[in-house]
Protein backbone atom coordinates (compact mmCIF):
# COMPACT_ATOMS: atom_id res chain seq x y z
CA UNK A 1 0.00 0.00 0.00
CA UNK A 2 2.69 2.44 0.65
CA UNK A 3 4.63 1.44 -2.24
CA UNK A 4 1.70 2.56 -4.42
CA UNK A 5 1.14 5.88 -2.47
CA UNK A 6 4.85 6.62 -2.83
CA UNK A 7 4.95 5.75 -6.86
CA UNK A 8 1.69 8.03 -7.33
CA UNK A 9 3.80 10.34 -5.30
CA UNK A 10 6.70 10.87 -7.47
CA UNK A 11 4.69 10.79 -10.76
CA UNK A 12 2.79 13.78 -9.17
CA UNK A 13 6.42 15.37 -8.67
CA UNK A 14 7.62 14.50 -12.25
CA UNK A 15 4.53 16.41 -13.59
CA UNK A 16 4.72 19.35 -11.08
CA UNK A 17 8.72 19.60 -12.22
CA UNK A 18 7.90 19.37 -15.91
CA UNK A 19 5.62 21.74 -15.62
CA UNK A 20 7.42 24.18 -14.13
CA UNK A 21 10.05 23.40 -16.09
CA UNK A 22 8.06 24.27 -19.33
CA UNK A 23 6.65 27.64 -18.14
CA UNK A 24 9.98 28.66 -17.47
CA UNK A 25 11.49 27.99 -20.60
CA UNK A 26 8.38 29.42 -22.21
CA UNK A 27 8.62 32.77 -20.01
CA UNK A 28 12.33 32.83 -20.69
CA UNK A 29 11.69 32.40 -24.96
CA UNK A 30 9.40 35.08 -24.60
CA UNK A 31 11.23 38.24 -22.99
CA UNK A 32 13.85 39.90 -23.82
CA UNK A 33 16.47 40.50 -21.06
CA UNK A 34 17.39 43.38 -19.73
CA UNK A 35 20.11 45.70 -18.82
CA UNK A 36 21.80 44.33 -15.96
CA UNK A 37 20.33 40.31 -17.01
CA UNK A 38 23.07 37.64 -17.37
CA UNK A 39 22.70 37.24 -21.09
CA UNK A 40 21.71 33.57 -21.93
CA UNK A 41 24.32 31.24 -22.92
CA UNK A 42 24.26 30.24 -26.73
CA UNK A 43 26.68 28.07 -29.12
CA UNK A 44 26.02 29.26 -32.47
CA UNK A 45 27.92 28.06 -35.97
CA UNK A 46 30.18 30.43 -38.06
CA UNK A 47 32.02 29.60 -41.32
CA UNK A 48 35.43 31.37 -41.62
CA UNK A 49 35.78 29.93 -45.65
CA UNK A 50 37.41 26.89 -44.60
CA UNK A 51 35.73 25.29 -41.63
CA UNK A 52 32.45 25.61 -39.55
CA UNK A 53 33.34 26.84 -35.93
CA UNK A 54 31.23 26.98 -32.92
CA UNK A 55 31.39 29.81 -31.04
CA UNK A 56 30.01 29.51 -27.37
CA UNK A 57 29.36 33.31 -25.72
CA UNK A 58 30.57 31.84 -22.48
CA UNK A 59 34.12 31.14 -23.74
CA UNK A 60 34.65 35.15 -23.72
CA UNK A 61 33.58 35.48 -19.98
CA UNK A 62 36.39 37.05 -17.91
CA UNK A 63 38.52 38.02 -21.14
CA UNK A 64 36.85 40.52 -22.50
CA UNK A 65 33.15 42.22 -23.41
CA UNK A 66 31.12 41.12 -26.51
CA UNK A 67 28.78 42.66 -28.78
CA UNK A 68 25.71 40.82 -29.99
CA UNK A 69 24.32 42.35 -32.82
CA UNK A 70 20.96 40.13 -34.17
CA UNK A 71 20.49 41.78 -37.42
CA UNK A 72 17.37 40.91 -39.68
CA UNK A 73 18.73 39.19 -42.92
CA UNK A 74 22.20 38.71 -44.99
CA UNK A 75 22.03 40.82 -47.67
CA UNK A 76 19.91 43.79 -46.11
CA UNK A 77 21.59 47.08 -45.72
CA UNK A 78 22.69 46.44 -42.05
CA UNK B 1 26.88 45.55 -39.47
CA UNK B 2 29.02 48.21 -41.20
CA UNK B 3 28.60 50.35 -38.89
CA UNK B 4 30.48 48.09 -36.07
CA UNK B 5 32.98 47.05 -38.65
CA UNK B 6 33.81 51.36 -38.81
CA UNK B 7 34.13 51.48 -35.11
CA UNK B 8 35.78 48.16 -34.91
CA UNK B 9 39.13 49.60 -33.78
CA UNK B 10 37.29 51.52 -30.80
CA UNK B 11 35.47 48.42 -29.90
CA UNK B 12 38.77 45.90 -30.02
CA UNK B 13 40.90 48.35 -27.92
CA UNK B 14 38.35 48.26 -25.00
CA UNK B 15 38.75 44.56 -24.86
CA UNK B 16 35.70 43.86 -26.90
CA UNK B 17 34.24 41.28 -29.44
CA UNK B 18 31.84 41.96 -31.85
CA UNK B 19 29.75 38.79 -33.06
CA UNK B 20 26.99 39.28 -35.60
CA UNK B 21 24.14 37.08 -35.17
CA UNK B 22 21.20 35.93 -37.99
CA UNK B 23 19.09 33.15 -38.46
CA UNK B 24 20.56 32.81 -42.32
CA UNK B 25 22.82 29.94 -42.94
CA UNK B 26 26.63 29.84 -41.49
CA UNK B 27 27.62 29.87 -45.68
CA UNK B 28 25.77 32.75 -46.34
CA UNK B 29 26.92 35.13 -43.79
CA UNK B 30 30.16 34.23 -44.74
CA UNK B 31 29.55 35.95 -48.39
CA UNK B 32 27.60 38.60 -46.74
CA UNK B 33 30.12 39.52 -44.63
CA UNK B 34 32.69 39.39 -47.52
CA UNK B 35 30.62 41.45 -49.58
CA UNK B 36 30.44 44.30 -46.81
CA UNK B 37 33.74 44.27 -45.81
CA UNK B 38 32.91 42.70 -42.26
CA UNK B 39 36.07 40.97 -40.62
CA UNK B 40 34.07 39.48 -37.10
CA UNK B 41 32.51 36.56 -37.21
CA UNK B 42 28.42 36.61 -38.52
CA UNK B 43 27.21 33.60 -36.66
CA UNK B 44 24.12 31.31 -37.76
CA UNK B 45 20.94 30.77 -35.60
CA UNK B 46 19.50 28.71 -38.00
CA UNK B 47 15.96 27.62 -36.69
CA UNK B 48 16.28 30.55 -34.59
CA UNK B 49 16.59 28.96 -30.97
CA UNK B 50 19.01 31.59 -29.29
CA UNK B 51 17.00 34.13 -31.10
CA UNK B 52 14.04 33.22 -29.40
CA UNK B 53 15.84 32.38 -25.80
CA UNK B 54 16.14 36.03 -26.34
CA UNK B 55 12.64 36.98 -26.73
CA UNK B 56 13.57 38.64 -30.25
CA UNK B 57 12.29 36.84 -32.81
CA UNK B 58 9.45 38.28 -34.94
CA UNK B 59 6.37 36.90 -36.94
CA UNK B 60 6.36 39.32 -39.01
CA UNK B 61 10.09 39.34 -40.36
CA UNK B 62 10.30 35.47 -40.02
CA UNK B 63 13.60 36.31 -38.41
CA UNK B 64 15.63 38.51 -35.27
CA UNK B 65 14.53 41.82 -34.71
CA UNK B 66 17.65 44.17 -34.86
CA UNK B 67 18.69 44.34 -31.62
CA UNK B 68 22.60 45.02 -30.17
CA UNK B 69 23.67 44.01 -26.86
CA UNK B 70 26.97 44.87 -25.24
CA UNK B 71 27.82 42.21 -22.57
CA UNK B 72 30.78 42.79 -19.92
CA UNK B 73 33.38 40.46 -18.59
CA UNK B 74 30.75 39.36 -15.97
CA UNK B 75 28.20 38.09 -18.74
CA UNK B 76 26.10 40.84 -17.70
CA UNK B 77 24.03 43.00 -20.34
CA UNK B 78 25.20 46.23 -19.72
CA UNK B 79 23.68 48.16 -22.77
CA UNK B 80 20.98 47.69 -25.16
CA UNK B 81 19.85 49.07 -28.58
CA UNK B 82 16.79 47.69 -30.02
CA UNK B 83 14.61 48.14 -33.76
CA UNK B 84 15.31 51.24 -35.18
CA UNK B 85 17.98 52.70 -32.30
CA UNK B 86 19.95 49.82 -33.06
CA UNK B 87 21.12 51.05 -36.48
CA UNK B 88 23.76 53.42 -35.27
CA UNK B 89 25.62 51.68 -32.62
CA UNK B 90 27.39 55.06 -30.99
CA UNK B 91 25.22 54.20 -27.64
CA UNK B 92 27.70 51.17 -27.42
CA UNK B 93 30.88 52.86 -28.88
CA UNK B 94 30.92 55.36 -26.60
CA UNK B 95 30.42 52.85 -23.62
CA UNK B 96 33.31 51.00 -25.15
CA UNK B 97 35.18 54.00 -24.83
CA UNK B 98 34.69 54.73 -20.75
CA UNK B 99 37.69 53.68 -19.36
CA UNK B 100 35.80 51.27 -16.87
CA UNK B 101 35.12 49.19 -19.28
CA UNK B 102 38.82 48.14 -19.69
CA UNK B 103 38.88 46.80 -15.79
Amino acid sequence: MQKKYSGILVTALLLAMTAAGYAQATKEGSVMPKVGDTAPDFTLKYFDGNNLKDVKLSDYRGKSNVVVAFYIFAFTGG
Amino acid sequence: MKAFQQNLKTLEAADTQVLGVSMDSAFANKAFADQIGVTFPLLSDWGGKVTREYGIYKDEYQAPRRVNFLIGKDGKIMEEQVDKDAIDPKKIVDACARPKLKN
